[in-house]
């Protein structure tokens, strides 16, 4: 069954190919339209590490090892996540032209999306890990465990597509989705161990490692790029079925209020 | 494997529900609970049954507001229906003169992202490419954003896409008003030559020349149902009793 599915996708497989030229299309339009163009990718990561340094590390003092690093990883992981989630809101209005006039598979407008945003956050990570070897005084250097930065992203584009088919066909019957959203995400901003030092984050909110799914992708994703020691398998575990069951109630979202976009939207 | 049938549709019909007031917040939503928005139901499609085989080509004829369009998007599966059952075998396309193109791509990305969404692959988009631009006389637009394009070149550069890309089911909407005279020569000499051929058309037009011309079977609508599907003279002579 499986078989067949992957079989005949591929053979027809105009759909990978299309899935790539509209994730091409979609980054050239964020990141060439406007005069910084890529570079503004590049910067707006480093000024937030330079805010959080600031505060967390100069002001209050929470003497967290390699703290540049240790919030240049988790912010490149959060952003990739808002701007999957909240960018992603409107996506059915923004992309009409792609469902209305064809049968096309709505879905595809949302994996290539969540692709363009990929690149980005790809961009991001090379710098991080340039920022990681050659500039963090207390690095501890490259190793095999990097690889598992794979998994860890994965789950974060699984959940983030999930969560960006569940608000965006909301939005088909609730516009105001965008403003809660947005507060909503400040609130789990906060409640990320973003720029916490680890070990008080964990004694002040003991739940919330599980209870916010990009807490645990984060704190896996240190593991594997400055700890060099493996994921937290049980952590992630329980992300990727947090994962893989927003993303089944995202597809649930689709079939139900998505297939009334051509027509309220 | 090639099925002969390239739209069944058994019982299918649409409402819209138009709401007075428009709910569309989580605020107002709560704030209304217990007093729901009135609605007015339109019903724009009345239970239907249609059947077209691959390769027909198909008229569509009816006074305005008589569920042609609807009906289209139905097919299309651009809507989805409320009752009974719809298979669509292929890709579909719906041509009218707002069509499916991004105003901020140029006319070159919109040439690609198109194709590749009526099923081509991006190689065979490289072979069409030029024959597209030629057709549609953009020749010095190609890397302008189509919001800058009068809508003249707009329809012209979206005739010419679907004309050489063309999904397997074609849905075209009053397309012999689009462009100039010069352009409607070229859209009918099409018409005439090789490219229906093969390809099921579904045409909506108001001008009988091109129904009686093309369609081998017409369906003539009335008040959101098909009133009779058959052959082209007799759906044309009902539409025109109906006009008087």
């Amino acid at each position: 069954m499986v078989l067949k599915i992957l079989n005949d996708w591929l053979k027809r497989s105009n759909k990978a190919e299309r899935l790539w030229l509209l994730a091409k299309i979609e980054f050239k339009l964020r990141y060439y339209e406007n005069k910084l163009g890529l570079l503004w990718a590049l910067i707006k990561p480093l000024m937030d590490i330079v805010i959080y340094f600031v505060v967390f590390q100069i002001i209050m003092q929470q003497n967290v090892p390699a703290f540049a690093s240790y919030l240049f990883i988790g912010i490149i992981l959060w952003n990739f996540f808002v701007e999957s989630t909240v960018g992603t809101i409107q996506i059915l209005k923004t992309k009409q032209y792609l469902y209305e006039y064809s049968n096309m598979n709505k879905i595809e407008i949302y994996v290539s999306t969540l692709l363009s945003n990929s690149i980005g956050f790809f961009f991001n990570f090379l710098m991080f890990i340039i920022f990681y070897t050659f500039i963090e005084k207390e690095s501890n250097g490259l190793s095999i465990q990097n690889f598992w930065i794979v998994a860890v992203f994965l789950n974060l584009f699984i959940l983030s597509l999930g969560m960006s088919l569940i608000l965006s066909t909301i939005y088909i019957i609730a516009k105001d989705i965008t403003q809660i959203w947005t507060v909503f995400t400040s609130f789990l901003f906060f409640l990320s161990p973003i720029f916490y030092k680890l070990s008080t984050f964990k004694a002040r909110l003991p739940l919330f490692e599980y209870g916010n799914p990009v807490a645990g992708i984060i704190i896996n994703a240190r593991r594997v790029m400055m700890e060099h020691t493996p994921p937290d398998f049980p952590l992630m575990g329980f992300d990727y079925a947090y994962a893989t069951i927003i993303l089944l109630l995202g597809v649930l979202f689709l079939n139900r209020l998505g297939s009334k976009a051509a027509e309220k939207l | 494997m090639k099925t002969e049938t390239a739209i069944i549709a058994k019982d299918i019909s649409k409402t819209f529900h138009i709401s007075e007031d428009s709910h569309n917040t989580v605020k107002h939503r709560l704030f209304n609970l217990f007093n729901p928005p009135k609605r007015k139901d339109v019903p724009a499609l009345k239970p239907t049954s249609i059947e077209i085989q691959r390769g027909e080509c198909i008229g569509l004829i009816g006074r305005n507001g008589s569920g042609k369009t609807t009906l289209t998007k139905v097919l299309a599966g651009v809507y989805p229906t409320d009752t009974g059952f719809i298979k669509i075998n292929g890709s579909t396309m719906l041509m009218n003169l707002g069509v499916g193109m991004s105003h901020e791509l140029t006319a070159r990305e919109n040439i690609y992202v198109s194709g590749s969404v009526l099923g081509l692959k991006i190689k065979e988009v490289d072979q069409l490419f030029d024959e597209i631009v030629e057709f549609a006389e953009i020749k010095n637009f190609i890397d302008t954003k189509v919001k800058f394009f009068s809508s003249g070149m707009m329809a012209r550069l979206a005739f010419s896409i679907a004309v050489k890309a063309g999904a397997d089911i074609m849905f075209l909407d009053e397309i012999f008003s689009v462009g100039d005279m010069k352009f409607q020569e070229k859209a009918v000499k099409v018409f005439e030559g090789s490219w229906i051929q093969g390809k099921t058309v579904i045409l909506v037009s108001h001008g009988m020349e091109v129904i009686r011309k093309y369609c081998t079977r017409s369906a003539f609508m009335k008040n959101g149902q098909i009133e009779f599907f058959g052959d082209t003279e007799k759906a044309i002579e009902l539409y025109k009793t109906d006009n008087q």
